[in-house]
């Protein structure tokens, strides 16, 4: 079992669930809030060495980093996605004048 | 109006602002960053580039600067009309949608002279009265199909072996064809048919009446009659000689053939390529097995792994390429279907890789005793016991109650790859699909969980080998690009 703490001042929860649900198949997540940070527990599918385990918490914490990003781009293009999506449709018949 | 840009447009400094379009992100590689966007651009930056880049401290003189802004990745104020180019390109990739159901298959009879052990859709050997589609069945189905809005109709017979039951075949074809004359659809009609049991009287109609023919062939002959065992052992002679015989009277642009990979045929991929070579194809098909009907019960499916199949797949591909560079013009039609998403604003119309699946709007079945289902993975399913997906019976429900049921909505709705987990932030979720029917077999769920996911693990290690052999030679980027526009 390992133990990963994220500020909650840096970290989106939605972030770390995502991260989270990648590695479904190595670890079960077990993730609580704190006063000033989410934690994670994980626990191993199979029974792996300390170093395996470091290993896998890097690269757990630079998923989280990554679907962090993803979801500030998210929001940041939020506004243009929409924008094209209605502008794809505006032409179709599926869009009706009420 | 110049036809080209001042040279300030390219030397704007650094400090000039810009705004990020929609795009997803993937790590490739070692030290490097595929991006792509709601379209299927994409373009690989270093990690430290992507850093400036999402930190907008990219250097706009530089090469990536302008790639990105080319490919519809950022946005300032000397590409304004990037929102209206990406709308019109997303419009072009969700055209089809509209068309509705293109793929009409009737299953005529489920009785088969082979008795392949994979066989995925679980044939039987005798009872003609109980396996054949009936007439007022198919009368039904026709009425359905021209229900389709679809400009383009393509009817495909199967089976079993189809030809078992080809009196119905002549019956729906031209039944179809006076349909039509009110309709004006294009109208195409295909034969999915292992080819022991063709004539030429079978052909003849099929030129008179332009029927195509698709059959199997799985390699070698030991190969192949090992795989499909019939009476006589003599699949693959039947098969060759059906094949010259239909291309004798049908032209040779009217036969094609698939492959289906067995425990046996994974050491073997050349020798299968060589053999399509030899019987002058154009391409191969290089197919997994599908979890489905026989394939399940004589534990066919299980025999290798996806990581196995997937080696056989590669090893495969560079032999194609290297066919290619000596000369002979050949293709790998699964790579081509993917890089025409991957470098072209079309999309191929393969049903396992839309988003939404092309369950019932791109493709649907109607099974030789009336039911109907939203595609033949899902027929097959049901002929194993599980009815998830059938829509309704051609004798007792309305084109409206199929095409409504919940049997449809329900997996069609979850399968809008965007909105999966996973799926939603992958980089390469314009260049896949959901594949509800798959992942309901495996996970008994629509969704599944993309992790323990072979239909992910195997077209996300696909997409990215493609992405990188054209980033490694440029003999092999024209290569696919003449692939995806075939």
């Amino acid at each position: 079992m390992s133990l990963v703490k994220f500020d909650k001042k840096v970290y989106d929860l939605n972030g770390i669930k995502k991260a989270a649900y990648k590695f479904i198949d190595k670890v079960a997540a077990n993730i609580s809030e704190e006063e000033d940070s989410f934690e994670v527990e994980l626990r191993f599918s199979r029974e792996i060495s300390k170093e395996a385990q470091e290993h896998f918490v890097s690269e757990f914490t630079k998923e989280v980093l990554d679907q962090n990003l993803r979801e500030s781009i998210k929001k940041e293009t939020e506004g243009y996605r929409n924008l094209i999506l209605a502008h794809v449709f505006s032409k179709t018949s599926l869009v009706k004048n009420e | 109006m110049n036809k080209f840009q001042p040279l300030t447009f390219y030397s704007r400094k650094a400090e000039d602002s810009y705004r990020f379009l929609p795009f997803r992100f993937n790590r490739f590689r070692d030290d490097h960053v595929l991006v792509t966007n709601m379209v299927g651009e994409y373009h690989i930056l270093s990690s430290k580039a992507f850093e400036k880049f999402t930190k907008h401290q990219l250097d706009q003189t530089s090469k990536d600067y302008i790639n990105l802004r080319a490919k519809h990745f950022l946005l300032d104020e000397s590409n304004e009309v990037a929102i209206d180019l990406l709308a019109l390109k997303l419009r072009t990739k969700l055209s089809r949608l509209s068309d509705f159901t293109a793929l009409h298959i009737f299953v005529v009879s489920l009785r088969c002279e082979h008795s392949c052990p994979y066989c995925q859709v679980s044939r039987q050997s005798e009872d003609k009265n109980k396996y054949d589609m009936s007439i007022e069945i198919a009368d039904k189905a026709i009425d359905l199909v021209f229900n389709s809005p679809s400009p383009a109709i393509k009817i495909e017979f199967q089976g079993g072996e189809p030809l078992l039951n080809f009196d119905l075949i002549k019956y729906i074809v031209k039944k179809a064809q006076v349909v039509n004359q009110a309709h004006q659809r294009y109208l195409d009609f295909v034969i999915a048919t292992n080819l022991a049991v063709v004539t030429s009287d079978i052909l003849n109609f099929c030129r008179d009446n332009k029927v195509h023919i698709s059959t199997s062939l799985d390699g070698p002959s030991d190969l192949h009659n090992k795989n499909r065992p019939r009476k006589g052992n003599d699949s693959y002679e039947r098969t060759i000689n059906g094949i010259q015989l239909a291309r004798d009277i049908l032209g040779k642009d009217q036969v094609s053939a698939l492959m289906t990979t067995t425990e046996a045929s994974l050491n073997r991929v050349k020798e299968i390529i060589d053999e399509y070579v030899d019987a002058e194809f154009n391409g191969i098909f290089l197919r997994h097995l599908s979890p489905y009907g026989f394939a399940i019960k004589t534990k066919s499916y299980a025999s290798y792994s996806t990581e196995r199949w997937l080696d056989f797949y590669r090893e495969g591909l560079e032999y194609i390429i290297q066919l290619n560079k000596d000369g002979v013009k050949f293709q790998e039609f699964y790579a081509s279907t993917v890089l025409k998403k991957i470098l072209t604003s079309e999309e191929s119309g393969f049903v396992d890789l839309m988003s939404p699946a092309g369950l019932g709007i791109a493709a649907v079945v109607y099974n030789y005793d009336g039911t109907v289902h939203p595609s033949d993975e899902s027929r097959m399913l049901a002929e194993m016991g599980d009815e998830k997906f059938k829509l309704g019976n051609v004798l007792k429900n309305s084109y409206e109650e199929i095409f409504t049921s919940d049997a449809l909505l329900s997996p069609l709705e979850d399968s809008f790859a965007a909105s999966n987990p996973m799926c939603s932030d992958c980089a390469f979720e314009s260049y896949c699909g959901a594949d509800p029917v798959y992942h309901y077999a495996m996970h008994k769920d629509f969704v599944g969980r993309k992790p323990e996911s072979s239909f992910c693990k195997r077209n996300m290690t696909i997409i990215e080998y493609l992405i990188g052999r054209m980033e490694d030679d440029p003999y092999v980027k024209t290569l696919f690009q003449r692939w995806a526009n075939c």
